[in-house]
Formats: C-alpha cells, sequence, structure tokens
C-alpha cells in the first residue's frame, strides 16, 4: 500500500520556502563572488573585441557564424524550459507542476536575457544595433521587415516581454505577503512590486484569469520564437540549413534542453536550499519521463533530417554530410547522438535507474549534448561551401569561450540573486495538504 | 462605512455571501479577502469579466496598426521597383503575428491591473489584516444596515466581526 503523502502546514511551507531568503552563507558569497569574477571577465572581452574589433573573434570566411550564433540558438533553446513547460503544465491543470514552475520560469527570462545578447554580441559594432528598431530617422531608410534578422527581434521582445510578465504575475502574492514581514530595502521592493496586493477575491480572479490567458499566449509564442530561429537558418539555400522540418526539430530540440536544464536547476536548488520536502522525488520522474520522451522526439526528427539529406544523395548536401558523420566533426555529431540519446534512453528508460541522480547525470548529459548540435548545425554548412575553393574551417579564440563561460556564469549569477530575493517555489501556489497524485 | 467578518472555513465564508446577497447587499459592497485563491461556486459574489475580449481586441488592434506601419514603410522609401509591388504578406506575416502576441499580452497585463483595481484602489478604504488559512469578508454598508450586515455574518458563524474605520 502507498504511503500517504505528508501533510506539511502552511506555516512550515513558509518557514521552509522562505528560510533561503535571509542571510548569506560564505559558501553563498564565495560563490557569487567567483561567478562575479567570469562575469566581469566576459565583460572585459567583450569589451576588448569591441575595441579591436569583430577580428578578434575566430569566425573568418567563409565561416562567419561562430560561437555566438551557436549560443544564440542554445539560450534560447533553454528559454523554452520555463515558460512553455509551465504553460503546458498550468493549461493541464497538472497538480504536480505547481513547485516546479516559478523556477522554470525564471530561466526562461535569464536565458532570454543571455541569448537575445548574442545577436549584439556577434554583430562587431554592437552600438548600432538600435537600427534594427524601426523608428524615422533622417536616413529616410526603415529595417527591411521581411529579413530573418527582424523577426527575430520581434519574435525575442515578444517572448522576453511575455516571460517577464509570466513570471511577475504569480509573484505578486508572495511579495506582498513578504512585505508584511521584510524591512529596510527589501520591505520596500517588496512594496512597490506588490502593487499594493491585499488579497481580494477580485484580485485572485484577476490573476486565474490572466495567468489562463498568458499560458496560452506564451504558448503560441515560445512555439514561434525557436520557429523563427530555425528559419534564420532554413531560408538560406545551404546544404543541411534549407529544410521544411528546421522549424519543429529545433522546437523539440528546444523544449528538450530546456527540459534538461530544469532538471538540472531544480536537483541544485533541491540540494543546497533543503527542498527535499518540495521537490520530491515525484517531480524528478515526472520531468524525466518528460526528458526521455523529448530525447525520442528528437532522435526522430535527427533521423528524419538526416535520413532524407543521405537518400537524396545531393552532392552538396552530401559534402556537408559527411564531415558531419565522418569527416572533422564526427567527434562531435557522434557525442552529441550519445548524450542525447544513448545517456538519457539507457538512465531513464530503465525504470530502476531512474533516480534524482541519474537524471541529473542525463540533464548535464543532454545539456551538452544540445550544444554541440546547435554547433554542428552552424559551422559544417558554413565550412563546407558550394564552391571547394572557399571552403575553410574555424576555430574559436579565447575571446569567443571567454564570452561563452561568461555567458553560464551569468546565468548561475542571476539564478542565484533571484532566489535570494523571491521564493524559488510559489508558497501561495503550494498546496499545504497535498493531493493524493502528488 | 464597513464591516468585517473573519471565518475558519470556505463553506461558512460562501454561507454568510449568500446570506449577505440574499439581504440584498450587492456583490460590489462585498470583498472576500484570503491568502489563497478562494473557489466560489457558481452564483456566488460572480465577478463580471470582459478580460478574454479586451485580449483579443488589443491583439487585433495591434495587428492592424503594425500591418499599417509595414505596410507605410514598405512605400515610405521612394524606391524603383519598376511596377512591382514591395509590400509581402509572406515575408513579414511573422512580424504580425508576434506583435499579435505582443497585443494580447499587454493587454492581459493592463486588464489585470484594471479589473483587479490594484492601480485605482481607494488607500482610505481599510483593508482586513489576513493571517494563514482566515477568510475575511468585507461589507460596505450604510450605517441603518450595519447590524442586518453583522447578523449575516455572525449567523454564519463568523468571528471578529466588527467595524472598520475609514483611513485617513
Amino acid at each position: 500500500m502507498a504511503a500517504a503523502p505528508e501533510i506539511i502546514p502552511y506555516s512550515q511551507v513558509r518557514h521552509d520556502l522562505w528560510r533561503p531568503l535571509s542571510g548569506a552563507s560564505r559558501r553563498y558569497l564565495a560563490i557569487v563572488s567567483l561567478l562575479s569574477a567570469i562575469t566581469l571577465w566576459g565583460l572585459f572581452c567583450w569589451g576588448y573585441q569591441l575595441y579591436e574589433g569583430i577580428g578578434v573573434a575566430g569566425i573568418r570566411r567563409p565561416v562567419f557564424w561562430g560561437f555566438y550564433i551557436v549560443n544564440f540558438v542554445f539560450w534560447i533553446g533553454i528559454s523554452h524550459a520555463g515558460t512553455l513547460i509551465s504553460a503546458i503544465l498550468r493549461l493541464t491543470e497538472a497538480q504536480w507542476r505547481k513547485p516546479v514552475t516559478r523556477a522554470a520560469e525564471a530561466i526562461t527570462v535569464f536565458a532570454l536575457m543571455i541569448g537575445g545578447m548574442f545577436p549584439i554580441i556577434h554583430l562587431g559594432r554592437a552600438w548600432i544595433f538600435y537600427w534594427l528598431i524601426p523608428y524615422p530617422n533622417s536616413r529616410l531608410l526603415w529595417p527591411n521587415f521581411r529579413s530573418p534578422l527582424l523577426w527575430d527581434l520581434t519574435a525575442i521582445s515578444t517572448y522576453l516581454t511575455g516571460s517577464t510578465i509570466y513570471l511577475f504575475l504569480p509573484l505578486i502574492p508572495d511579495v506582498a505577503q513578504l512585505a508584511e514581514h521584510a524591512t529596510g530595502l527589501r520591505r520596500k521592493l517588496y512594496r512597490f512590486l506588490s502593487l499594493g496586493w491585499t488579497g481580494s477575491d477580485r484580485e485572485w480572479h484577476a490573476l486565474e484569469r490572466a495567468m489562463k490567458l498568458m499560458a496560452a499566449m506564451i504558448l503560441a509564442v515560445a512555439v514561434s520564437v525557436h520557429t523563427v530561429v530555425a528559419w534564420d537558418f532554413s531560408m538560406a539555400i545551404a546544404p543541411m540549413w534549407h529544410s521544411t522540418i528546421f522549424g519543429p526539430y529545433f522546437v523539440v530540440g528546444a523544449i528538450f534542453s530546456g527540459i534538461a536544464a530544469l532538471l538540472l536547476v531544480m536537483s541544485i536548488i533541491r540540494k543546497t536550499m533543503h527542498f527535499e520536502k518540495y521537490l520530491t522525488p515525484h517531480h524528478f520522474d515526472n520531468l524525466a519521463k518528460l526528458l526521455l520522451l523529448m530525447s525520442l522526439l528528437w532522435l526522430y526528427f535527427s533521423f528524419a533530417e538526416n535520413l532524407t539529406v543521405w537518400y537524396g544523395n545531393e552532392p552538396k548536401e552530401m559534402n556537408v554530410f559527411g564531415v558531419r558523420t565522418r569527416g572533422t566533426f564526427s567527434i562531435y555529431f557522434w557525442t552529441m547522438v550519445f548524450c542525447n540519446f544513448v545517456v538519457p534512453f539507457v538512465l531513464l528508460g530503465v525504470k530502476r535507474l531512474r533516480t534524482i541522480r541519474t537524471s541529473t547525470i542525463a540533464a548535464i548529459a543532454v545539456l551538452i549534448g544540445m550544444w554541440l548540435e546547435r554547433y554542428i548545425i552552424v559551422v559544417p554548412t558554413l565550412a563546407v561551401t558550394r564552391l571547394p575553393a572557399v571552403s575553410g574551417g574555424y576555430s574559436p579564440t579565447w575571446v569567443e569561450i571567454s564570452i561563452t563561460i561568461a555567458t553560464f556564469a551569468v546565468m548561475a549569477l542571476l539564478y542565484l540573486l533571484f532566489s535570494k530575493l523571491f521564493p524559488i517555489v510559489s508558497v501561495w501556489e503550494f498546496e499545504p495538504h497535498p493531493a493524493p497524485e502528488d | 462605512m464597513y464591516l468585517k467578518g473573519n471565518f475558519q472555513d470556505r463553506g461558512s465564508a460562501i454561507r454568510a455571501l449568500r446570506e449577505l446577497q440574499a439581504g440584498g447587499f450587492p456583490a460590489a459592497a462585498l470583498d472576500v479577502f484570503s491568502d489563497e485563491p478562494l473557489e466560489l461556486p457558481r452564483g456566488v459574489l460572480d465577478r463580471r469579466s470582459h478580460m478574454s475580449l479586451t485580449v483579443v481586441t488589443g491583439a487585433v488592434t495591434l495587428c492592424l496598426l503594425t500591418i499599417g506601419f509595414v505596410y507605410f514603410t514598405q512605400y515610405n522609401y521612394p524606391l524603383t521597383t519598376g511596377g512591382m509591388p514591395i509590400f509581402s504578406f509572406w515575408a513579414t506575416g511573422v512580424i504580425f503575428y508576434e506583435l499579435t502576441m505582443l497585443g494580447g499580452i499587454v493587454t492581459t497585463l493592463a486588464c489585470f491591473l484594471w479589473e483587479s483595481g490594484l492601480l485605482r484602489r481607494n488607500r482610505r478604504i481599510p483593508v482586513p489584516v489576513v493571517a494563514p488559512g482566515i477568510i475575511s469578508i468585507r461589507v460596505h454598508c450604510r450605517e441603518d444596515q450595519s447590524d442586518e450586515a453583522g447578523g449575516c455574518l455572525d449567523r454564519a458563524g463568523a468571528s471578529d466581526v466588527g467595524r472598520m474605520g475609514e483611513l485617513s
């Protein structure tokens, strides 16, 4: 017989979930300092690139897209962790979502902020990025609305706006409660963010209605964002980019890496904040099953994409296919297959092996595999062009590697600061008396 | 004047609301305060909402404005095309779609702020302090109705029934 779920009193829930907000241990400060140092180093590298010019990066003719675009696609994919997963679970009224949603929504906002920076870094002359924004100007020229670059701008701006609102709305009741107990600057911040929330039925009803509408819209936006990112590639008549399934293929990959990121973050939160009672093996098991499902879907799309190229046997396509699977890039390709399929399939497919630890290992493997996938989509096509005379290679410089590492540090840093300011598990949404399915 | 009563459980709060509404107190005069969302049965304190319709209107409005703007900008520069059209729905469809959604999202936020009353709350109206797990009902009534309102709250099992002073 299954054990009855533990009933946690509301006061205990609040105490446990608010505990990480107060004080800062030495370990916390040391990690924040380290991450800040890496972030500063990344900023220095970007400054160096701005000063010296884009030549300090490894992108050379004909490989004009390198680490920056790989990172852009990767982080936009990670951003699908939160809003999309949270919206699906909210719309389907899955009870187990409640401790998971805020952690996921925060990933979305931070990953989008980071991902959205890369096209600007990649521009080289970052200070004129605003030329993308339509405004009446003295040159009488407007941005080209037919360009996928402008599609990206509108899609990412919409997604970032929507995700921020989607994160903020359910935060209001929590910050209103925190405002009553906090002091000093924190109290001012919470009071400002709570917008004068009183907990009246009008406010609750408006919040619930708004969240339902937001969930529906954010789903549509999330799918479109990664489709648009995929179209950046597939609109070009380049070997192994010009594909009709790139949109859904990218969306599947994005959700896949998003779930992996969420699993990893939840695992860290559970361990460091001692949320064992709130982030239970049940949550990890559900997410692990979702990760396994997405792994199989990813395999299906990858197989369909590669099989049609191989069967078509078009010479230029086969050149790229060859370097990907048997040539220079094959090590990355097969590592990707191992990380994205073999590891999750073995660790999560066998029920006895599916634990929090193995789910975390699988999640890390998937994140590595998905970054590699973005790399082998972007670089080989550019390196093996239609004209053999202009073929070339790509090796990232220390500037690109540093900026890449720094973005991971920024992500961790933003998350650490966020979890110190706001409860990472929604207090008001948490059921003091768990439902039977929990 | 404002009266309030506290309830330990949802059932008695619903009873009080039903009795107050039967006693002639309109929904606009009643407010329920709780630290978590309170599900009320249909017919009890139904709040009308136009959020869905307004959101659709906001989305369509921004979509039309975007189409107009893109159309204007495509023809704004005197580009010689030899009579060929330069405005393409196919190529600009993504932008229309994204901004339609942006219109919906921003309107949702605006509707939430309006319907919840957060940004138009009269700070002089007293708000009961709600302890965790407690449901508080606030009744806006005239002096001569206070006994009747208080009676409704009492009969439903309210504790701490009392008058709330307006804040200066």
